[in-house]
């Protein structure tokens, strides 16, 4: 044993020697001389600086279009959700994927909008062990807010709430952009090609209340998207392909043998229907010869493809009426026209050994789903299931369909995520890439909250729904001594307008998910959320200009000369609901939930009423009624705001009329 | 053919000159409309001789093809009878290239329909001579009948000069009349005793600038030179130009900031600021700064710097960049008219000759101005796109183009563009919207006039007039930018301004004075023809002007020691040397005289060679400024028998012999460094394959540089600064160096004195 302060200071200066041989080496790794700059380095490092410089550019090319050169309008949400994310994620470098919340305050005194991400954000720390106040942290994002074309002032409320005031003068721009270029969509960063599926009603059935809410929610759908720029497919994939015309045609056959050279006067199908599935449950030559023609329409036989043609026309004829009464423009492309795809589709599934037999049938399994699709019974023929993938398939490949929507009722949300699982699992899309979602809604109920069905129990004929919508349409405007003010014609007008629009709104109006109990004595109330409602304010904001005998030149002329003032609480609330249009329009885009555009369009309508309540229009002598004064830039929020419910009318499907 | 030759003959052109004419399509195809016209009228034999010729003339000297036929017909109607009255029809046409022509102004200004009578003629001539008539019988006939002519001329307008000459002699002979022995005598030559002549044998760069020396157009009249082309807005634009402009002349030197400036362009700059300057009027000094990649500040900085140095002022100093967003704009407008066009092909396919024509060319205007748009907003990588202007160039090059993408950072624009407009576009707008008179350039540029007035005129903006001049080429050495990088990073050199180089930082450095390089500018002229020129030319102007601004000094580079025995050790004293031995009045300064001198190692030898005058045993030489002549007394030698040191007696110059030579000497000198230089380049045209066929760097003269580290300099040049300049005596023109320090002066041999050194 030696002395042990020897032998400490040894291990000491030891140690010493190695954390200077270590430090010598940090240092020298932290400064890396020896790393030769190879050619290709220096390449890359150029190529990285013009890459940067290049983002840069177009970055700013993006804000500078949307703020001044579209006519686009903008979308004041998600411009501040822009502003803060920059804020957010300079203040907070530490957080991969910090929350961004900005969301319109209902409350003027709380500021226009908020952003509420501080509180999510200290969370977030406080779980990696880090411990910040959240009021700090909005400190901190209020700071590193860039400069920007929109925000007033900010202040931090509460835990760390932040208050977004906005410029009035930027507002105001906004609304005269919107008076001279009229309701424009906000930009479309990428036009996408959208395949709408609905209605779909079966041939020689009837359309039921079911088909009404798939037509009005599909048509509405199809209507947004083509609005906000979109290339949209609206398809009725109609139930025209199956057994049941085996026995129709031989029923035809026997009932109209010249039916090649006479067209046969079928107008109660629904009733022909009946007579050919009795014969077929009765008659057993009747139900071989049904199969026989089951065979020979399968294998295009021309006298029997007619005999289909002719049966399936008068069922077109019966749609197309419910269809013109709507105003629905939809491409009819049935079950038969994937007939030829099925046996592809069943090929490349066996071909990639994702069937299997299961009984007879070939089935497919997609992982994670309860069910299996069977594309194969044990006849040989084929289901629903096999129709379906051929569909989806050939909307995507022949399409080219970027967005695909299915709006059936929920019953059938599970057949279709099983079909999507399945042609995910094929390999015929990304999810991330192409969108397919299946738009589902509840069941139509009755009064009595039962299932919607005529007081003899049968189900309501849709056209026998719109008659009396139309009749009781015509009764409200007479209680309301409408017709002797408007003119034959435009009676008529407003009975349809008000008719159908109501039918259509009620419907759009709920959540499509829930089920939704029909009532023409709630949808023609004109007080509340419904159409009758908007239909009215809309027509008395239409009339102020007129009465005030101010035509539209002026208007347009006053939009770009006269600048709209908003130092009233109520015309600042106006002027901002109006200006939500575009974010309304962003959300229904991602949701799929247009009760959203309905809300939006009686919370303007009441907006405007609480504005037109406070504010003064037009000034009129209290004697002689005359016009004493105009204030232009307030006839100038009256029209943008009936120019936004117009647009919105027409995203819903409703035709507003000048009078009513 | 045979038809064409008697249709000239016809009009009375001899057989050869119509012959000659036809060789001439251009003409020949005006002649022969002009004559036709001619015939229509006349018939076919009815044209005369007279009318012929005036015919010819026009046809030959008119520029402007569309009054052919106005011109014709005046001829043909016998309006334009003279040659008189043709001139100032041609001038006419020329200050009037719009239309219509006013008839009435025309007629005025040919003196159409004048009729002078010969009494009118007589009486001028009269009128004349009388005037004169004391100097005439004075001078008889020597006296200058010319201005007789000349006067009675501008009385009478149009009257035809052969019957004035007529005249004049007539009315002379009956003055003075028939001459004599005397008259017929040569008039003795007048000594012209000009300072100006004989002090500069060429006219001062002013002089060469100034007023219509150079033919340039007047401000304004822009369409009065050749080749300009005017459109139905050009006199608007003009005048709105001359509002502007007040009828000044505005010149600008345009260099690109990516390089050093060298010889070459102290032409530029003189030219540019020269013509300005000399006509009162101003220059812009503006850097063409389209090429984000090659701007550096140092640049900027630089070329400023030595425009001042030149002694030259700019008016304003601009940037192309200044003008980029007016750029943009002119450019959508082009592209509004259908003049340019958004092109993708790629780089590659453009190169060489006979590039295919681009698919693009005719596409929609409203596509172009879309794709511009996006390439302005970056949707473009580098090289996807560009903007063309529909155009060929005079080389046949098709569609030039206008903009290209870059994603780099300007130096003054910073991260604002990523397109960059390119030289052929910028220039012209640039030089456009400083509402320039005269674009001076080299003549390398003149396959770009036409596209230089096409863009201004395509845009209907005030269209410059483009004047080229010959570029100035010197021998044994090499300008361009790229080569002196190489001499640079082979250590051929050692910077941008080593003073073997002939950029103007090199020159200022080597202690070329800005006023030599100037005068070299004047010597070799502002011709259009492109000048090759020796360095020894300029090196004269150097000395030209060094000789009179230069204060001398006494320098010794190889030093030998020389230790004078009868005088005694502490003796110390001053010699007052005269700063311009020519002109003493213009000062002197004082140098010790000790004992110990030094001398030129070559100002001694120990054996006597024929004609040699300076110091050996036997022959006493004379010390310059000193008043003393030595005589040597004892050589000195090392062990290897090298000749280390001398001594000598001296005595007063007043009691010795004359002494055949008199030598520098330097006594408690400093110690400096000097470095003399020689051209760098052994042959004439270093880049000349032909002469050099391994390149310019294989051209190296390796003695191009002698540093002599430890030279002895009289004290006088204590203190002096940086590019301070002495004649040392007998060894040349120094120039202090910016490597001096404190301790130790460095020396740049400027120029030798003579031209021809090492005589001995």
């Amino acid at each position: 044993m030696g002395d042990p302060v020897t032998d400490y200071t040894a291990r000491l200066q030891q140690q010493e020697r190695e954390i200077q041989s270590l430090s010598a080496e940090i240092e020298s790794l932290k400064n890396p001389q020896d790393l030769s700059s190879s050619p290709r380095l220096d390449e890359l490092r150029e190529e990285n600086a013009k890459l940067k410089y290049r983002l840069n550019i177009l970055k700013r090319s993006l804000q500078e279009e949307r703020t001044y050169c579209s006519k686009s309008m903008m979308n004041i949400n998600q411009r501040l959700q822009e502003v803060f994310g920059e804020a957010i994620r300079a203040s907070c470098p530490e957080l991969d994927n910090p929350p961004l919340a900005v969301t319109p305050n209902q409350q003027a005194k709380f500021g226009d909008y908020q952003c509420n991400s501080a509180m999510a954000m200290a969370q977030m720390l406080k779980a990696k062990g880090i411990k910040v106040n959240p009021r700090e942290i909005a400190e901190k994002i209020v700071q590193n807010l860039p400069d920007n074309e929109l925000t007033q002032k900010t202040e931090i409320a509460g835990p760390g709430f932040i208050n977004i005031h906005l410029k009035r003068s930027f507002v105001s721009k906004l609304l005269s952009n919107l008076l001279i270029n009229g309701v424009q969509p906000p930009p479309l960063a990428s036009k996408k090609r959208v395949v709408v599926d609905f209605s779909s009603p079966n041939i020689a059935k009837e359309m039921h209340v079911g088909h009404l809410r798939s037509t009005i929610i599909g048509e509405s759908m199809s209507r947004l998207f083509e609005f906000l720029g979109h290339d949209v497919l609206r398809l009725n994939h109609v139930g025209d392909w199956g057994t049941q015309f085996g026995m129709l045609i031989a029923h035809l056959q026997d009932k109209f043998p010249d039916y090649l050279t006479v067209s046969p006067p079928i107008s109660d199908l629904q009733a022909f229907y009946k007579e050919s599935k009795k014969r077929f449950d009765e008659e057993e030559d009747f139900k071989k010869r049904a199969y026989q023609c089951v065979v020979r329409l399968q294998s295009k036989e021309p006298d029997f493809i007619k005999a289909w043609n002719l049966i399936c026309d008068v069922s077109r004829r019966e749609f197309q009426k419910v269809y013109d009464c709507l105003d629905i423009q939809i491409i009819e492309r049935g079950e038969s026209f994937y007939q030829e795809m099925m046996t592809e589709v069943v090929k490349e599934f066996e071909e990639k050994g994702l069937l299997q037999l299961d009984e007879g049938r070939k089935v497919v399994f997609v992982p994670g789903q309860p069910i299996p699709l069977t594309v194969v019974k044990s006849d040989g023929g084929y289901t629903y299931d096999t129709s379906d993938l051929a569909a989806i398939r050939q909307r995507i490949f022949d399409e080219k369909a970027d967005v695909i929507i299915y709006v059936t009722d929920s019953g059938q949300g599970t057949h279709f995520q099983v079909v999507f699982a399945a042609a995910q699992m094929i390999g015929w899309y990304d999810p991330q890439v192409t969108r397919v979602e299946h738009a589902g809604f509840g069941v139509v109920l009755g009064e009595d909250k039962k299932k919607f069905k005529t007081r003899s129990g049968d189900t309501v004929r849709l056209m026998d729904l719109l008659e009396e919508g139309l009749k009781r349409s015509m009764d409200k405007l007479k209680e309301k001594e409408r017709d002797k003010v408007l003119s034959q014609e435009e009676l008529i007008k407003a009975q349809r307008s008000v008719a159908f629009g109501c039918i259509k709104y009620a419907d759009l109006s709920h959540n499509r998910i829930n089920d939704y109990v029909f009532s023409f004595d709630k949808m023609l109330d004109d007080r509340g959320n419904t159409a009758a409602y908007l239909l009215y304010a809309f027509t008395r904001i239409r009339s102020i200009a007129r009465l005030a005998n101010i035509d539209e030149a002026t208007l347009r002329k006053a939009a770009e000369t006269t600048e709209v003032i908003l130092d009233h609480d109520k015309e600042w609330k106006l002027g901002k609901c109006i200006l939500r249009f575009p974010e309304i329009l962003q959300k229904i885009l991602d949701d799929l939930l247009l009760h959203t555009l309905c809300d939006y369009l009686y919370e303007l309508a009441t907006t405007f009423t609480e504005f037109y309540d406070s504010c003064y229009c037009v000034e009129k002598d209290r004697q002689t009624g005359e016009v004493v004064k105009v204030n232009m830039w307030r006839m100038l929020l009256c029209e943008a705001t009936a120019a936004v419910m117009a647009k919105g009318f027409d995203i819903l499907g409703i035709n507003p009329v000048q009078r009513m | 053919m045979a038809d064409t030759l008697t249709l000239f003959t016809s009009i009375g052109l001899s057989e050869q000159k119509a012959k000659e004419t036809m060789k001439n399509e251009a003409l020949s195809s005006a002649l022969k409309e002009a004559v036709t016209q001619a015939q229509r009228v006349h018939g076919a034999s009815g044209v005369d001789k007279a009318m012929g010729t005036l015919l010819y003339n026009m046809a030959s000297r008119l520029k402007d093809a569309k009054r052919l036929a106005f011109l014709a017909d005046s001829i043909v109607q016998r309006k334009i009878c003279t040659e008189l009255q043709l001139a100032a029809a041609l001038d006419f046409v020329k200050s009037h290239p719009q239309d219509p022509i006013n008839q009435k102004e025309f007629e005025e200004a040919c003196g159409v329909g004048v009729v002078i009578t010969p009494e009118q003629i007589e009486d001028a001539v009269e009128s004349v001579i009388k005037k004169h008539k004391e100097q005439l019988l004075k001078e008889r006939y020597h006296f200058n009948m010319g201005l007789l002519m000349g006067e009675a001329r501008s009385a009478l307008k149009w009257a035809d000069g052969k019957v004035i000459k007529n005249e004049v002699d007539m009315q002379v002979l009956h003055l003075l009349g028939p001459k004599t022995e005397a008259d017929l005598e040569k008039k003795p030559k007048v000594k012209v005793a000009d300072n100006k002549v004989s002090t500069g044998e060429v006219k001062s760069l002013m002089e060469q600038l100034r007023g219509e020396a150079l033919k340039f157009h007047k401000p304004g009249e822009n369409f009065k030179t050749e080749g300009y082309v005017v459109t139905p807005n050009t006199m608007s634009l003009l005048k709105k130009h001359l509002d502007l402009t007040g009828g000044q002349i505005r010149t600008r030197f345009p260099p690109e900031p990516n390089g050093i400036l060298h010889i070459g362009h102290a032409k530029a700059i003189n030219f540019n600021f020269g013509y300005a300057k000399a006509n009162n009027g101003i220059c812009f000094l503006r850097y063409d700064d389209t090429n984000p990649e090659k701007e550096e500040e140092k640049y900027f900085t630089a070329i400023k710097d030595m425009v001042e140095w030149l002694g030259y002022k700019p008016y304003a100093v601009t940037h192309a960049s200044d003008n980029f967003q007016q750029l943009y704009d002119l450019a959508v407008d082009l592209i509004r008219r259908g003049h340019a066009y958004v092109c993708h092909q790629r780089g590659e396919e453009l190169k060489g000759h006979n590039a295919p024509p681009s698919p693009w060319r005719d596409r929609p205007i409203e596509e172009s101005l879309v794709l511009f748009e996006r390439m302005k907003k970056g949707l473009f990588a580098e090289g996807e796109a560009t903007l063309r202007m529909k155009m060929v160039m005079e080389d046949g090059k098709m569609d030039p183009v206008a903009y290209r993408i870059k994603y780099t950072p300007h130096h003054r624009t910073g991260d604002e563009w990523c397109i960059y407009p390119t030289y052929d576009y910028t220039h012209c707008l640039c030089d456009s919207i400083e509402n320039i008179t005269h674009s001076l350039c080299t003549k390398e540029f003149q396959a770009r006039r036409s596209s230089y007035y096409w863009l201004c005129n395509a845009l209907d903006v005030y269209c410059p007039v483009q004047w080229e001049y010959g570029r100035l080429n010197l021998t044994y050495t090499v300008v361009s930018k790229r080569k002196i990088i190489k001499l640079v990073e082979t250590g051929v050199v050692r910077d941008w301004d080593d003073p073997r180089l002939f950029t103007l930082t090199a020159l200022r450095r080597r202690g070329f004075p800005p006023e030599a390089i100037n005068n070299f500018c004047a010597r070799v002229g502002v011709t259009v023809s492109q000048t090759t020129t020796e360095p020894h030319l300029l090196e004269s102007c150097v000395r030209d002007v060094l000789n009179d601004t230069a204060p001398r000094a006494m320098a010794v580079l190889e030093p030998l020691k020389v230790t004078i025995t009868n005088l005694p050790e502490d003796s110390q004293v001053y010699v007052r040397v005269p700063d311009f031995p020519a002109n003493e009045a213009k000062g002197s300064h004082m140098v010790p005289f000790t004992c110990t001198i030094f001398i030129e190692q070559s100002d001694f030898r120990e054996v006597m060679e024929k004609g040699y005058k300076r110091l050996t045993p036997e022959q006493p030489v004379g010390l310059r400024h000193a008043g003393y002549v030595i005589s040597v007394q004892k050589v000195i030698k090392d062990a290897q028998g090298n000749v280390v040191e001398l001594e000598v007696n001296c005595c007063r110059s007043e009691t010795a012999e004359k002494p055949k030579a008199f030598i520098h000497w330097v006594s408690k000198p400093l110690t400096c460094e000097v470095r003399l230089y020689e051209r760098l380049f052994l042959h004439k045209h270093p880049e000349d394959p032909s002469e050099v066929p391994n390149g310019f760097l294989s051209d190296i003269n390796p003695n191009s540089l002698q540093v002599i580290s430890s030279a002895l300099v009289d004290t006088s040049v204590k203190g002096a600064k940086v590019f301070d300049k002495f004649q040392f005596e007998r060894v040349g023109y120094f120039s202090l160096d910016p490597d001096s320090t404190a301790d130790k002066l460095i020396f740049n041999r400027t120029v030798t004195l003579k031209e021809d050194p090492g005589k001995i």
